[in-house]
């Protein structure tokens, strides 16, 4: 679903991904984790497209990203994001926030948009929120109105970039039910996440990435109780 | 020296009148000036370095001389070229064109506060560059700049008395007139301060009146 | 031809020398009133706090030439003495100029964090050192640019000096322009004139901000600048 080959990204001289092959299959939940400034957050944001590529090729579902802007504009509407600071459009009510794009992009009416937008607001367990703007939110339901935006375009990828690093520790639970919730029906997701337990627990394969580079990719299990490299080793030592 | 109101008394509305000159050319020259600047702010922004270069000029010449200045400019200085205006004309277009300046860069400063996050959101959402500006960006950066342009409509107002120096009949022109007919210099001067004063509060009360129902989202309850 | 021009541009500077020794004169006493006025508008005591923010609130919120119109009729009519134009000029700019500068100070002070206050209260630090020693090296750092923008406003307001019969920049402007029967020339060679004060100022500030400011090593300033949006 999600080709990478040989990704390098810099900004001015300083190097942050420094030739990344990944394949992400169909279905598949791949969390990312490693060191603040390891470039993993870099890496999700290449997907889409948000940061343009130095060199190296991201193809998702066929589609090069960086081969036109048409493509680029087709793997969005395919692609969903979720952002740390939820990004919600503060002056747009939730069910507003989850019908802009279907009917500005897909062009549904009206109605079937906020019939749609309904059913996931209800899915995110937040059906009773639909007029409320996202300052009158908690930090959690925003996020899931922000899942719920991301879902209505009907993306057969989603893209989480920490979801939960700007949540306070209480309200962490909530998002990650979503989340896992939606590994479960089968979505296709890269996961940039600081939650080990999640990562664990819901990801079929884990990146370890460090410096710009994948340093081990492994099915949870294995990387978690029998880490290959060091550097990952010594990564897990410090955040278990 | 004691004060004497009752020597004003009889210029009360002769005053109000004059206020009321102040108020419509400050309306007025917000509103064109107001305009303009969206333009002057498109070509600063723009990709095209001449548009951006005179927009710059433009807003870096107004900002920087004194408004007095730009009046004589256009009321003494434009006849050079045939082009005589009179003294509500010339105030008129001075003001319009020193507050474009200041909007300018009030409206730059509206749209950088915007968050990045917010436009990448929309366009992670495949929305095109115009949806965004108009749907995504447009209205959280009114709300930013919202208590600037109060500020700048009501030191427009202030200025505006600048053109009582060509003559334009506002407040300020009022107030000196009646000073020089009552030689009430204190309590003429006391009363136009205080109505100055007083329509400035009223414009920031009614303008944060209305910020309330304008951007009712921006209130977390 | 050209004699005659540098006959007329030295007109307008001696004017612009005037000009600059009204606000350099007026911005000193002005910013030393702000400074109490600041000081007195973050007061924790009522009776020092009210008499600066009504001071403040009331000269911001009038227009200049009136209080110009103000200082000139009202001093002679209230103490009984008469100023020359140059006097009444420096009075009015302080007068107002401090308004200015004490909201600036006001606003300097209180974006010193609460905590530093509190921690030289902690430290058992007397009133002085506190205010010098503590919040006014932090506040001057933050006041500059507002500073900077207040000094142009300041030589920009000074060409009000001339209706009252200062012959300043704008003034020396307007006798060269009866004299020429050219007013757009000796009005543009007086904006050119303020244009370049105005520059000054403005790069002194910007020099004096990036002094004050702590440096950021290569990697940081990196950092900071990929976050600023650029185009797709």
């Amino acid at each position: 679903m999600i080709t990478i080959e040989k990704l390098h990204k810099s900004f001015g001289d300083l190097d942050v991904l420094t030739g990344i092959d990944l394949h992400v299959a169909p279905h598949e939940a791949v969390c990312v984790i490693g060191p603040s400034g390891s470039g993993k957050s870099t890496l999700l944001r290449c997907v889409n497209g948000l940061e343009s590529i130095t060199s190296g090729t991201i193809s998702v579902d066929g589609i090069d990203i960086g081969a036109s802007r048409n493509n680029l504009a087709q793997v969005r509407r395919e692609v969903g994001m979720v952002f740390q600071q939820f990004n919600l459009f503060p002056h747009m009510t939730a069910l507003e926030n989850v019908t802009l794009a279907p009917t500005r992009v897909r062009k549904l009416s009206k109605a079937d948009a906020v019939a749609r937008a309904e059913r996931l607001l209800a899915r995110v367990g937040l059906a009773d929120k639909r007029n409320a703007y996202p300052a009158q939110l908690s930090g959690g339901q925003q996020q899931r109105v922000a899942i719920a935006r991301a879902l209505a375009m009907e993306p057969r990828v989603m893209l989480f970039d920490e979801p939960t690093s700007a949540l306070d520790p209480e309200i962490v639970g909530e998002v990650l039910d979503t989340m896992r919730g939606l590994a479960n029906d089968g979505m296709t997701m890269m996961v940039v996440t600081h939650e080990m337990g999640f990562a664990r627990e819901v990801s079929d394969r884990v990146v370890f990435m460090d410096k710009g580079q994948i340093v081990e990719v492994s099915t949870p299990a294995d990387l978690f109780s029998a880490p290959k490299q060091a550097r990952t080793q010594d990564f897990l030592n410090k955040v278990l | 020296m004691n004060l004497y109101f009752g020597d004003i008394l009889p210029f009360m509305g002769e005053m109000l009148t004059a206020l009321g000159m102040s108020f419509g050319i400050t309306v007025a020259s917000f509103l064109i000036g107001g305009v303009f600047s969206v333009a002057v702010y498109a070509a600063k922004a723009s990709p095209v370095r001449a548009l951006s270069a005179v927009a710059s000029g433009y807003i870096g010449l107004f900002r920087n001389t004194p408004l007095l200045v730009q009046i004589y400019l256009i009321y003494f200085g434009l006849p050079v070229f045939g082009i005589n205006l009179d003294v509500l004309q010339a105030s008129l277009i001075a003001l319009s064109l020193n507050n474009a300046a200041y909007c300018a860069e009030i409206i730059r400063g509206g749209f950088s506060s915007v968050s990045k996050g917010l436009v990448e959101a929309g366009e992670a959402l495949g929305l095109d560059a115009w949806t965004i500006f108009t749907r995504v960006s447009l209205i959280p950066a009114l709300r930013a700049v919202y208590p600037s342009l109060v500020n700048q409509f009501v030191h427009l107002f202030l200025t505006s008395s600048i053109a009582s120096i060509i003559g334009l009949p506002e407040l300020m022109h009022a107030i000196l007139e009646i000073n020089s007919q009552t030689y009430r210099s204190i309590e003429v001067l006391a009363i136009g301060a205080l109505l100055y004063f007083a329509s400035g509060f009223l414009i920031s009360f009614v303008a944060r009146v209305a910020e309330r129902f304008l951007f009712r989202w921006a209130v977390s309850v | 031809m050209s004699e005659e021009f540098l006959g007329q541009l030295a007109g307008l500077l001696n004017g612009a020398v005037w000009t600059l020794a009204l606000c350099s004169s007026a911005g000193i006493a002005g910013t030393a009133f702000g400074f109490v006025l600041g000081l007195g508008q973050t007061s924790s005591r009522a009776i020092l706090r009210w008499p600066a923010v009504v001071y403040v609130t009331v000269v911001r919120g009038v227009p200049v030439l009136l209080l110009i119109f103000f200082v000139y009729f009202g001093v002679p009519l209230l103490f009984g003495v008469n100023l020359d134009p140059f006097l009444t000029g420096f009075l009015s700019l302080a007068l107002v100029g401090a308004a200015y500068t004490g909201e600036i100070f006001r606003g300097a002070i209180e974006a010193v964090p609460r905590g530093q206050t509190e921690a030289a209260h902690a430290l058992g630090l007397g009133y002085a050192d506190r205010l010098f020693r503590v919040i006014m090296p932090q506040a001057l750092r933050i006041a500059v640019p507002a500073g900077t923008g207040f000094l142009i406003n300041l030589v920009k307001d000074s060409s009000l000096i001339g209706i009252i019969g200062f012959v300043e920049l704008t003034r020396a402007a307007k006798i060269l322009s009866n004299l020429t029967l050219d007013p757009l020339g000796a009005f543009l060679m007086a904006a050119a004139i303020y244009f370049v004060i105005s520059f000054v100022i403005s790069r002194t500030g910007n020099a004096i901000e990036r002094r004050l400011t702590p440096k950021l090593g290569k990697r940081a300033r990196i950092q900071e600048s990929s976050l600023t949006p650029t185009g797709h």
